[in-house]
């Protein structure tokens, strides 16, 4: 897969969405439709905003990498943290709670895997932790 | 981030009305919140959000208004909502907001089912 842009944000909320200007570029251009370009949107504004909050903890000294690339057929795109990893068992399933009502957060994990064809977390010690987000141009 | 939203309260007989434009985010949430907590609103039996089309919502912003939301039920107030794109109505059904705060297609439609 052709790498199209390698970006590295500053760690601040809104930062994301210069990454995701140009990642919904590249899907306009690709023939994306209008309702997988916005799934897009949201997987990505989720995966950052997890990457600045809990990945590098709202450090502005750290950087948030982002990777986009694509083919014909498929795009793909990487949110690489700096921070020490986040255990996948802690990330909450239940997004009731005891009343009934959804619960406040633990979404963004939730809706990344819901909106884009393939979803998957790489924590290395030392090394950061990795969102990969892949969306297929035919399914 | 900036507070990149505009949120204005109005009042329409027994429905007090939450017009929200721009970004709904955990930064912004706050205005939101604030508009919730006026006199008018938070006494207010219905309440009515009306959403920009192109409002733009994040795991954040829904916190915020399941906030909003918890706190209605509790004062037994009927919260409804309209305008959502496509996109943000799908969202809210995904994290299960509508079960708290129904969404509709138009203004009409929310006001009629209170």
């Amino acid at each position: 897969m052709e790498k199209i842009i390698k970006l590295e944000l500053p760690n601040i909320l809104g930062s994301e969405k210069v990454a995701i200007e140009k990642a919904v570029s590249i899907a306009k251009k690709m023939g994306f439709r209008q309702d997988r370009i916005d799934d897009l949107k949201t997987a990505m504004a989720e995966a950052c905003i997890n990457a600045i909050e809990h990945g590098n903890k709202f450090d502005e000294n750290t950087k948030v990498g982002i990777t986009v690339a694509a083919d014909d057929t498929k795009l793909e795109v990487v949110v690489h943290d700096t921070g020490t990893g986040i255990d996948p068992e802690k990330i909450p399933k239940k997004r009731v709670g005891e009343n009934g009502f959804p619960k406040r957060r633990g979404y963004g994990v939730f809706l990344i895997s819901n909106l884009v064809n393939e979803f998957s977390y790489e924590a290395q010690p030392g090394e950061g932790n990795k969102v990969k987000m892949m969306m297929h141009l035919n399914k | 981030m900036s507070k990149d939203i505009q949120v204005l309260t109005s009042q329409r007989g027994d429905i007090a009305v939450i017009s929200i434009k721009g970004d709904v985010t955990a930064t912004t949430g706050e205005v939101i919140g604030n508009a919730y907590h006026d006199a008018m609103v938070s006494s207010a039996p219905k309440i009515l959000l009306q959403f920009d089309k192109d409002c733009y919502i994040n795991s954040g912003g829904l916190a915020s208004l399941i906030d909003i939301a918890s706190e209605g039920r509790k004062k037994a107030q009927k919260i409804h909502a309209y305008g959502l794109s496509d996109h943000f109505q799908k969202i809210f059904r995904m994290v299960g907001l509508t079960r708290c705060i129904p969404i509709f297609t138009t203004e009409e439609a929310a006001i009629a089912d209170f």
